[in-house]
């Protein structure tokens, strides 16, 4: 009865959200199903109900002019950290346990910026300072709630992120002075984790069929890491070099494990036939490079020479900032790389969907799917391009006519200032080794400034 | 337990015969006796007698229910009689109550009251030396259910004196400490011995998302994780232990690890866990963990809980809710934009320099916004209680000498008296399972009462009184002094030099204490930068002993903890300095402040 009582008010809200609307005359480009020029979309329930010519508004529905503007499934961000309270648990090389969906922060201001550049759905990833960090969350960003359970994207699977090279060596090999403190102890810590699964699995299975009669210790990291043999969780690993991505692959390929991607990927483009044989997916940047010394090898290039080499590729921001025009970032593919429309904004739609499992809801407009809806005046591809209205589940969450300065949903009653700039002067930098400089800096470690420095460049 | 309700309720015996009776008493004149024998060896005057006579008072029987002209005797630690019409003992203390208010003493639902703080740690906060900071041992890791309020209470401690002086006769103490910190248990807050004042303990199982620094768990996501993690495995090994303890025959022997075996009762839903859970993230947090492993809960400390009033009242959860408000700025304070915006200069240099007051509508917009969100904070409780929901309160961060300035700005925005004084009393009492010994005023329950000159929650009301298991606490002279003299001169005012040692480093300046308006002020100046004055907020002297703090700006900004216990003309004490650690200062007096 407990249990029914909570589901219900979990999901209660949900059920709030979803919207009727209709939206006239745009040109609503599909993604998926081709551009298509003076076309209604009708919204029924928070789910595209019918997208034709000259739909009769239903009684009740609210109807926004698209005339002259154009429609595209909201934008998909596959790496990114806001709408966390903690990013970061860096103090052992494997914390497979520890999830971000509990540090779910719906208050985070960034949501609302990130609408405003007609993103609805977010990847809340785990950093990248342990070779197995913890579980992320596939968020719908549903501003203006301040229930956490509110963003999460229900029936979204269970993700989690790896990292390889030099971050996790810098925290706890450098940092530390425990393994991992080179590639190889990286590789090493993976196939260690695997295996230590693999043993507890077999000791639960023994204890279940009743050849032992004494149950074993219970261990969340190892339930997880079993979750991931199993196959029920996707990894999605932070990796910049080929050798390190061939080696993660091949490293699965041991443990039977077949579903990742890849982010950053910064040499993805010299191994893209490789992770189209393995089935992975790739997640980038349009082009971030030369941040750090493993990521000196990088190209414009990369997601065009990924996507013709048959890679499901999505381009992301890692960035608070960057993720308010993703549609520039994949427009650049169309200078470096001559991809099409349809190529370059499935980097931001549909192939993200498909990298976090969610391509069934979301990541194009097709009726049946939820209404999570960007519109553009301009071609969202074009320089010129400036978002109107975001809607998620048929629901605007961002107008453009309508955005008062202050977005704030709850005002600290001991805040001093009167705007985010100022409050936030000070406060520390986003990104994947969000939450580590303070531990470096107390160690005294000759390495800090390189990693502030690194830090600074959000992944 | 059964041990100290029968001694506890001496009327259930008077079916017994006469001989029990005279057995009893002598049972309590030589516990008398024995008492002042103790009272002996301290300082204080012994008393005279432990029997009180409280005559012609307003009784405050329980919430909403006052009788005039009353007396209540007072015997061995209990209220031994209250009516209208009673004559004192002979050996009784009378104590002239006229007009007096009496009300039970109340309940703190929530604190670490009696709990030594720990020793700031390291020099510069470090982190704890460990060989691996992903596994740490469970001491470091804060994981130590096993400890029991009563081994670290001391009822010495200045807290436990703060809290009494308040009013508190009870309170629901807590170890201090990180995610696990420990039982918490029932105490008196009399000044006996420490186990002389416990009333119950394991009360319940205190969790909390506070963390070490540096060492697993360091963030709320891993405190979680590591919960579930101890949660399941100690319902797995009492499972185990059961099974081993009827037949151990091939049967791996218990791990008999004393920090999950000190977590059966919460998995045997036998106590309940504190969730500290102050905002409103953390109350989400509290109310998932709840449904996701089914444990009792008392959320604990909420100031910000009203988002899920639904689901609380639904699931019948109890509530305790902090008595430490959000600060309202004054009317007068805020005409003052160059004082305030002078005091905002110092935390970011870039603001701009303070000139005429100038039409800022972001700053009026988001004023407006403040005041709408502190309103939220200050109406909880009215909201609350217009849902039925029986809380109490907790005293875990609140100030004691701010208790009854923000029950009554609670009341102001929407709570009624009745229902206040039933969360400091009867509501905590049900709670914590002590109905039949605290709560109320009634015959036969632990004389734990606070007696005031006018009603406890109108404007003017001070406390005269607090009697904590019968003994008196006289406030009568602390209380006369503000109203006699209230501009009086202030103690330890005038310039003071100070001195801090840190490692590598010795930073020298000037400190100005003034009184204004019966109100301490507290300027810092620094030697090194002498044209910047710091002001100190939340400035409190209590006796010779001055606390007080300042923001600073290193980077970011850090908050300066300062506390100087004076002695004549010089004084030493410690500054804490944001997370890097305490420091030791010193000083001495060297003139008249500026006026």
């Amino acid at each position: 009865m407990n249990r029914y009582r909570f589901l219900l008010f979990s999901f209660l809200p949900l059920m709030v959200h979803g919207q009727n609307v209709l939206i006239k005359n745009g040109t609503v480009l599909t993604v998926t199903q081709g551009t298509r020029e003076n076309t209604d979309v009708l919204v029924t329930n928070g789910k595209i109900a019918r997208i034709d010519k000259n739909i009769a508004t239903p009684q009740g529905v609210n109807v926004i002019d698209a005339t002259g503007l154009y429609v595209m499934p909201g934008i998909i961000d596959c790496h990114s950290h806001i709408a966390l309270d903690v990013v970061n648990e860096a103090t052992s090389p494997v914390t497979a346990e520890v999830n971000v969906g509990d540090a779910l922060d719906p208050l985070d201001v960034s949501i609302y910026r990130a609408l405003a550049g007609g993103v609805t759905a977010t990847h809340a990833m785990h950093g990248s300072a342990n070779a197995i960090g913890g579980q992320c969350e596939t968020l719908k960003l549903r501003y203006g709630t301040v229930n956490p359970d509110d963003l999460r994207m229900q029936g979204a699977p269970r993700t989690i992120k790896f990292a390889l090279g030099e971050n996790p060596i810098r925290v706890h090999g450098e940092g530390n002075k425990i393994s991992p403190n080179s590639r190889m102890g990286v590789e090493q810590v993976f196939r260690n984790a695997f295996s230590e699964a693999q043993l507890y699995m077999k000791d639960w299975d023994d204890y279940k069929k009743g050849i032992t009669k004494s149950s074993p210790a219970y261990n969340l990291r190892n339930e997880t890491i079993a979750d991931i043999i199993k196959g029920n969780i996707l990894i999605h690993c932070h990796s910049y070099r080929a050798d390190e991505i061939l080696m993660l692959m091949r490293v699965l390929k041991d443990f039977g494990v077949k579903k990742i991607t890849f982010q950053h990927v910064n040499e993805g483009f010299k191994v893209a036939p490789e992770l189209a044989a393995f089935g992975a997916t790739a997640s980038v940047f349009a082009d971030w490079w030369a941040y750090k010394f493993e990521v000196y090898y990088s190209t414009a290039y990369n997601a065009a020479i990924l996507t013709k080499n048959g890679v499901v590729t999505s381009i992301n921001s890692d960035s608070e900032e960057l993720i308010r025009h993703l549609y520039h970032e994949a427009a650049k593919t169309q200078k470096y790389g001559n991809l099409t429309d349809d190529q370059a904004l499935a980097l931001i739609t549909i192939n993200p969907a498909k990298q976090l499992g969610i391509d069934k809801m979301v990541g194009s407009l097709e009726v049946g799917k939820d209404a999570d809806i960007a519109i553009f005046k301009g071609h969202p591809l074009s320089v010129y391009a400036v978002p109107q209205k975001t809607l998620v589940d048929g629901q605007v969450r961002f107008d453009i006519m309508k955005d008062p300065d202050d977005m704030r949903v709850d005002i600290n009653p001991a805040e001093k200032y009167a705007s985010f700039y100022e409050s936030n002067v000070n406060s520390e930098e986003d990104g994947c080794l969000r939450g580590i400089s303070e531990t470096l800096l107390q160690e005294g470690n000759s390495n800090y400034l390189r990693f502030k420095y690194s830090q600074n460049q959000d992944h | 337990m059964s041990q100290i309700q029968s001694f506890y309720y001496p009327q259930k015996r008077q079916i017994e015969t006469r001989k029990f009776t005279i057995v009893c008493f002598i049972a309590l004149f030589l516990i008398g006796i024995n008492s002042v024998l103790k009272a002996q060896n301290s300082d204080a005057p012994k008393p005279l007698s432990s029997v009180y006579f409280l005559q012609n008072c307003f009784v405050v029987k329980q919430p909403g229910m006052i009788l005039p002209a009353q007396n209540v005797i007072i015997k061995d630690g209990f209220i031994s009689d209250v009516g209208p019409i009673l004559k004192a003992p002979f050996n009784a203390q009378i104590i002239k109550a006229d007009s007096m208010y009496v009300y039970a003493g109340f309940i703190d639902g929530y604190s670490s009251a009696g709990i030594p703080k720990p020793e700031a740690r390291g020099e510069r906060g470090e982190r704890p030396k460990v060989q691996d900071p992903g596994n740490p041992p469970n001491d470091i890791a804060g994981i130590t259910p096993q400890i029991q309020a009563s081994d670290v209470y001391k009822s010495s401690d200045k807290s436990v004196n703060d809290l009494r002086g308040a009013g508190f006769g009870i309170s629901n103490v807590s170890p201090r400490g990180l995610m696990l910190p420990g039982q918490t248990g029932l105490f008196l807050l009399g000044d006996a011995e420490n186990d002389k004042m416990k009333l119950k303990s394991g009360t319940g199982q205190t969790f909390q998302l506070e963390t070490n620094r540096g060492v697993y768990p360091s963030t709320s996501i891993a405190v979680m994780a590591k919960f579930r993690d101890l949660y399941k495995n100690a319902s797995i090994a009492g499972i185990h232990e059961e099974k081993y303890k009827l037949n151990p025959t091939g049967l791996a022997r218990p791990d008999y690890s004393k920090e999950l075996m000190s977590l059966y009762p919460v998995t045997t839903k036998k106590i309940p866990v504190f969730f500290v859970a102050p905002k409103t993230k953390d109350v989400h947090k509290a109310l998932s963990m709840k449904d996701e492993l089914g444990f009792d809960m008392v959320l604990t400390e909420v100031k910000q809980g009203w988002h899920y009033i639904d689901r609380i009242k639904n699931s019948n959860i109890p509530v305790l809710l902090s008595l430490e408000l959000p600060e309202e700025e004054k009317a007068e304070a805020k005409k003052e934009g160059d004082k305030s915006e002078k005091k905002d200069s110092m935390l970011t240099k870039e603001v701009k320099k303070p000139e005429k007051k100038e039409v800022n509508p972001e700053q009026d917009l988001f004023d407006k916004k403040k005041d709408a969100s502190i309103k939220e904070y200050l109406s909880q409780a009215g909201v609350f209680e217009k849902q039925g929901i029986k809380f109490g309160f907790s005293c875990l961060n609140v100030k004691p000498a701010d208790i009854r300035k923000n029950l009554r700005r609670l009341i102001e925005n929407g709570l009624s008296e009745d229902f206040a004084l039933a969360a400091l009393t009867t509501h905590p009492a049900q709670m914590l399972g002590i109905s039949q010994m605290a709560g109320t005023i009634e015959k036969g329950k632990i004389a734990n009462l606070v007696i005031t000159d006018k009603p406890y929650f109108s404007e003017k009301a001070a406390i005269k009184y607090v009697f904590v298991d019968g003994k008196k606490y006289d406030y009568t002279e602390i209380t006369k002094k503000p109203d006699s003299k209230p501009s009086e001169a202030g103690k330890h005012v005038g310039v003071w030099s100070y001195t801090v040692e840190t490692p590598g480093s010795t930073q020298k300046g000037k400190i100005t204490i003034k009184k204004t308006d019966g109100e301490y002020k507290v300027v810092v100046i620094d030697d090194a930068n002498p044209n910047r004055e710091d002001t100190a907020s939340d400035v409190s002297m209590d006796g010779n002993s001055l606390t007080f703090n300042i923001t600073i700006n290193l980077g970011q900004s850090v908050r300066v903890d300062f506390d100087l216990k004076f002695e004549d003309k010089s004084y030493n004490g410690s500054v804490l300095v944001g997370q890097m650690g305490s420091f030791p200062i010193k000083g001495d007096y060297e003139g008249d402040p500026k006026i």
